[in-house]
């Protein structure tokens, strides 16, 4: 990304592939469908990597024991661009499906038809979904741990969340804040052991188990925040400067609400194809149903879609 | 030592002599340094960025001395950093606070389309359309160097600049400024002030972007 001269060509009206999203599944997608010789659109909204570009190290992509989240994003890009993949920043707002034709509007209008639609949306970081969440988000309350944290050096901040991501977040912002407390909900964190020992063994962060956040209180930013312990029911007033919130994630599968079927969360359903209930629209990586959302099986999502498009629709 | 590598610095030869046009002349304004953290810093990696091709030429000024050149380019803070065309016509880019990080790749990015003339963003339609703008906008965009989402929000900004005479877009580092970063409510980047009033947080596709500067616009 670091030199990432953003030239573009003009787009055209037909690919044989477009992802909607750009993140490992479909950058995984477009390397095994350009190699295949097919042509390939991938619409991203804000930036290819996606949820890569949050983590600030990945430790368990194969190949390499440690590597910047950016710098794979960056990677991945590179990989993909070089093979001949086209690029579009925009948001997709449609999917239309007429018989055989599958075509994806932009929100500025843009019709762009496919010979296979892959929706690579991905998942964004859940909501905790309460009172003064919304109003003072960016005012205190962020998703982004890496971007947002400098705001917080020497000040007090917590962590809500008990997973990989929030246990990373905890030991990053560590470095900065003057203390992180870990909100969680349960007695006891999901996160890998590698990263709980490390959490533990740290000074600055402390430890709210079994309790859930009821309530963010502030008026021009985040002054307060008001934790429910889940066994006694009893509230707490806590002061803190900022408030990360890693509770995991939330498919974007709004797109295709209505077109193919999803499960009960949102989550999209497809075969061991990648396929989706409708012919010729695939989804891979986070947002499809599926047990490990890794970067590793992202990128095997996006292999095993382009080659069954490869075979079923393009030979 | 060389803060931009050996193996960055033969890189950004390939690029540089591949993508430059014309020359580029690259304006830094700085305080003494019991006043500026990041002066020194910032000069000297532009020192050596601008030592790699013939075509970029580094001017230095003194934020507080060299008032003539501080009030015609409206500079109110160091460092800053101004790009200008071969010619010497103000791009409108402006850089508050050391481009590093993520924000080195912005710098790259604004110093090749203004040798080209070509804005990182935008086609020819939405050009038209920003250019339509035919009263005073200034954009600030508060950033961090490790935010990966940042310099699509600053580039975005100073392609509005380069496009539109009216139009001024600064970057602004917001660890280095805390006070106004705190003055404007800044806590998540990239978050994006339009004519100081109009504001949105995140780095937005490019007709959303100019959604929001006709928004604000439309407010004056």
């Amino acid at each position: 990304m670091l030199f990432d001269v953003g030239l573009k060509g003009e787009i055209k009206d037909h690919y044989d592939v477009v992802t909607v999203g750009g993140g490992p599944a479909a950058l995984g997608a477009a390397v095994y469908a350009k190699r295949a010789g097919l042509s390939v659109l991938v619409i991203e909204k804000t930036l290819e990597g996606g949820q890569l570009n949050l983590t600030t190290y990945i430790d368990n992509y194969l190949g390499f024991s440690s590597i910047e989240g950016q710098e794979l994003a960056r990677r991945m890009k590179e990989h993909a661009e070089s093979l001949g993949t086209e690029f579009l920043n925009a948001q997709a707002t449609k999917i239309i499906v007429e018989d055989e034709k599958r075509i994806v509007r932009t929100e500025e209008g843009r019709l762009i038809s496919a010979g296979v639609i892959m929706i690579a949306t991905g998942a964004d970081p859940r909501k905790l979904g309460v009172a003064g969440e919304r109003e003072l988000t960016a005012k205190g309350i962020s998703y982004c741990a890496t971007c947002d944290g400098y705001f917080f050096k020497d000040k007090d901040v917590a962590v809500v969340g008990g997973g990989d991501t929030a246990i990373n977040d905890a030991l990053y912002l560590a470095k900065i804040a003057r203390s992180v407390t870990i909100i969680h909900r349960r007695d006891k964190l999901r996160a890998v052991k590698i990263l709980q020992d490390k959490a533990f063994s740290n000074e600055k962060i402390k430890f709210e188990f079994n309790k859930v956040v009821e309530e963010f209180v502030g008026s021009k930013k985040l002054e307060e925040v008001i934790l429910k312990d889940t066994k006694t029911g009893q509230l707490s007033r806590l002061k803190f400067d900022g408030v990360f919130i890693a509770i995991g994630l939330m498919p974007n599968s709004e797109l295709v609400n209505g077109i193919v079927e999803l499960d009960e969360s949102g989550y999209i359903i497809t075969d061991e194809s990648m396929q989706t209930s409708v012919p010729r629209i695939y989804a891979i990586g986070d947002v499809r149903k599926k047990n490990t959302r890794q970067i590793i099986t992202a990128v095997a999502d996006g292999a095993i879609a382009a080659m069954h498009a490869v075979e079923h629709y393009f030979s | 030592m060389a803060l931009i590598s050996e193996k960055d610095a033969r890189y950004l030869q390939k690029v540089f002599s591949e993508q430059l046009k014309d020359p580029v002349k690259i304006l830094i304004f700085v305080d003494d340094k019991s006043e500026c953290e990041y002066c020194d810093l910032t000069e000297q990696v532009l020192q050596e960025l601008s030592s790699i091709d013939s075509k970029l030429e580094m001017y230095v000024y003194h934020v507080k001395r060299d008032k003539q050149i501080v009030d015609q380019y409206k500079i109110g803070m160091a460092p800053a950093i101004v790009l200008l065309d071969k010619e010497g016509n103000d791009s409108r880019i402006r850089f508050y606070g050391i481009p590093s990080g993520h924000e080195f790749s912005s710098l790259i990015q604004d110093i090749i389309s203004v040798s080209t003339g070509k804005p990182s963003f935008f086609n020819a339609e939405q050009i038209e359309k920003i250019r339509s703008i035919d009263s005073p906008v200034r954009i600030k965009v508060f950033v961090t160097p490790t935010c990966p989402y940042c310099p699509k929000a600053v580039l975005m900004a100073h392609s509005a600049a380069l496009v539109n005479s009216n139009i001024i877009a600064e970057m602004i580092e917001a660890n280095e400024f805390p006070e106004m970063s705190m003055n404007y409510g800044v806590s998540s980047v990239p978050h994006t002030f339009i004519n100081d009033k109009h504001d949105f947080v995140g780095a937005y596709p490019e007709n959303a972007f100019i959604q929001e500067l006709f928004k604000a616009v439309g407010d004056d």
